[in-house]
């Protein structure tokens, strides 16, 4: 049980479960309205923007890269918003485009400064594209706490219009919640949730805790409120979970185990919860009983 | 050098023919997922291998790549899960498993980051074949070949594939079997992307996939003028990124997916002006 009171699984752990309850429940909101892979098309678009905020500023401090990954996060939403509001292309497909052009676009610089020699000290950017956990310091921590609860604090101001909105648009619209603000503070939580990530989790899987535990809530509860709660533990939970497992096996990344473990909660939930397919059959063994 | 652009052209063109009916299922991000999936497939048949140029590799891959298509479905169709959601569950969790794979066990083998993501374009004239007395490079034959057997799908089965991208309800009704048509598309793409995966690596080979037929679909109404546009644009996108990305010495399937975008931003961009500008008829 050494690992539980050594510094660096501490400082590690505490980023990523922070980092997951509030993804958690951000999520959500992107999961109920459909639009869950937004998510992964900002996680992918935000590494260019890491690539130039090291350009610029020459360093590898995260406060410095997590606002070119922020930009880069609101650039590759316009660009989807536009293309799909203003041509036939879908969502889907718009998805797609953006987040491998972006992604394209950040490989072309990284591999231009990694081939250039002004620039110093450029093995840190691979560590935002699968994550590098480990390597998270504790100035780290302060960021994925501060982004964590500002998100927070925003959902919960904003609660109650959030939650009409989510379920009855048109209701939503009539009360004068206004459609373009929620839009905007769900995106911006998003996209400063999945910029203060990247180093723990990674720009590819990061989309994953953002959906999965919104899922499993769902699974469990048919309530918004215990949706959230139900999400924000099961990220909580898998976080650590993942943290401690790659701290006390070599070679295994953080990242990677902490969705795994969310991985496996979502099975689970999928068979044994009330709304799950364990339940759905014996319900329909029951009414082909009363048949 | 030529052997370079002649790979990338080819790799464009037998991606870009079946990203047509991608973008028009409205599929691109289930390939998105099998296009990270498949380093699943490949990292499995490795171990059992342990040759990168073994035939079982693309087995594996194609195997991957159609579960992936197989979970997406079933999760979405078990109707607890959304479809959008299926998708990022699914390869998250796969493409999480093969990366711990290869951090914990094959951190020694050529399997690295930089291969994963960008391929490695302009090594594919070292690797070569000899056929029929002209020494070729393995890639270019490798991905001719499945450029050849994507043109006979199309052509065998374009009624289908035209009936079931466009009207899957008068599909179902006129007896096509559009399931099947599905999953042929769907291997045929996994195929070809872990084909092209040395080449231009899993995740920009999305942008082979999807980009120029999306550019082609924005001034088509057509579908076989917009499969020849989309071939067209595919070969323009990879020969002026690839004379981009040798001459400024940075990563080439990236150069190509980045000025794939400023075509379509182009094209969409033009559309939109000569739309805005055409007199109303009345």
């Amino acid at each position: 049980m050494d690992i539980l009171t050594s510094y660096s699984f501490i400082i590690v752990a505490f980023g990523t479960v922070i980092l997951a309850i509030a993804s958690g429940v951000v999520g959500t909101v992107s999961v109920l309205k459909g639009q869950s892979l937004i998510g992964d098309a900002i996680g992918h678009a935000t590494f260019p923007g890491v690539v130039i905020a090291f350009m610029i500023f020459g360093m590898m401090e995260t406060s410095v890269l997590v606002i070119g990954a922020v930009i880069f996060g609101v650039l590759a939403f316009w660009f989807i918003n536009k293309i799909t509001s203003e041509s036939k292309i879908s969502l889907d497909s718009a998805l797609a485009l953006i987040l491998s052009s972006f992604f394209g676009l950040g490989m072309v610089l990284k591999s231009y400064v990694q081939g250039n020699s002004n620039f110093s000290g450029t093995q840190g950017i691979d560590d935002f594209i699968f994550g590098q956990a480990a390597y998270m310091l504790r100035s780290d921590v302060y960021i994925i706490i501060a982004a964590a609860l500002i998100s927070l604090l925003i959902f919960t101001i904003f609660y109650h219009q959030l939650r009409i909105y989510i379920f009855d648009e048109a209701y939503s619209r009539t009360i004068g919640i206004n459609k373009n603000l929620m839009n905007t503070l769900v995106l911006l939580m998003t996209i400063a949730l999945i910029s203060v990530g990247l180093k723990a989790v990674g720009a590819i899987l990061i989309v994953n805790i953002l959906i999965v535990p919104a899922v499993i809530g769902s699974l469990w509860s048919n309530r918004f409120l215990n949706v959230l709660v139900i999400a924000g533990i099961s990220g909580g939970v898998s976080a650590f979970i993942g943290t401690f497992v790659s701290t006390a096996f070599t070679g295994i990344p953080t990242g990677p185990a902490i969705i795994l473990s969310l991985s496996i909660l979502l099975i689970l939930s999928l068979v044994v919860a009330p709304k799950g397919l364990g339940s759905k059959i014996i319900q329909s063994k029951k009414r082909g009983a009363n048949i | 050098m030529i052997e370079v652009f002649a790979v990338l052209l080819i790799t464009a063109l037998a991606t870009s023919l079946l990203g047509v009916f991608l973008v028009l299922k409205g599929q691109a991000m289930t390939t998105d997922a099998i296009s990270h999936t498949i380093l699943l497939g490949i990292v499995l048949a490795f171990f059992i291998t342990n040759d990168l140029r073994s035939p079982l590799l693309i087995i594996g891959a194609t195997i991957i790549g159609l579960l992936t298509v197989y979970l997406i479905e079933l999760i979405s169709n078990s109707k607890l899960v959304k479809a959008d959601a299926s998708i990022g569950i699914v390869f998250t969790a796969l493409f999480a498993i093969a990366v711990i794979l290869v951090s914990r066990y094959a951190d020694d083998v050529h399997l690295d980051i930089d291969v994963v993501l960008m391929g490695q374009v302009l090594f594919a004239p070292l690797n070569r074949i000899d056929i029929l007395g002209f020494s070729l490079p393995y890639a270019l034959v490798h991905l001719s070949i499945i450029l050849l057997i994507n043109i006979i799908f199309v052509l065998l089965c374009y009624k289908e594939l035209k009936v079931t991208s466009f009207d899957p309800i008068f599909a179902a009704v006129s007896g096509f079997s559009a399931t099947l048509i599905y999953y042929i598309l769907m291997s045929l793409v996994s195929i070809t992307a872990v084909t092209a995966f040395d080449t231009v690596g899993s995740i920009l080979v999305i942008s082979f996939f999807t980009a120029p037929a999306m550019t082609a679909y924005l001034v088509s109404k057509r579908l076989s003028r917009m499969i020849w546009l989309t071939l067209i644009i595919a070969a323009f996108n990879s020969i002026a990124g690839g004379i981009f990305g040798y001459f400024t010495d940075t990563s080439i399937s990236g150069s190509v997916a980045t000025v794939s975008f400023i075509t379509f931003i182009l094209v969409f961009m033009i559309q939109k002006f000569t739309l805005s500008h055409r007199k109303p008829v009345n």
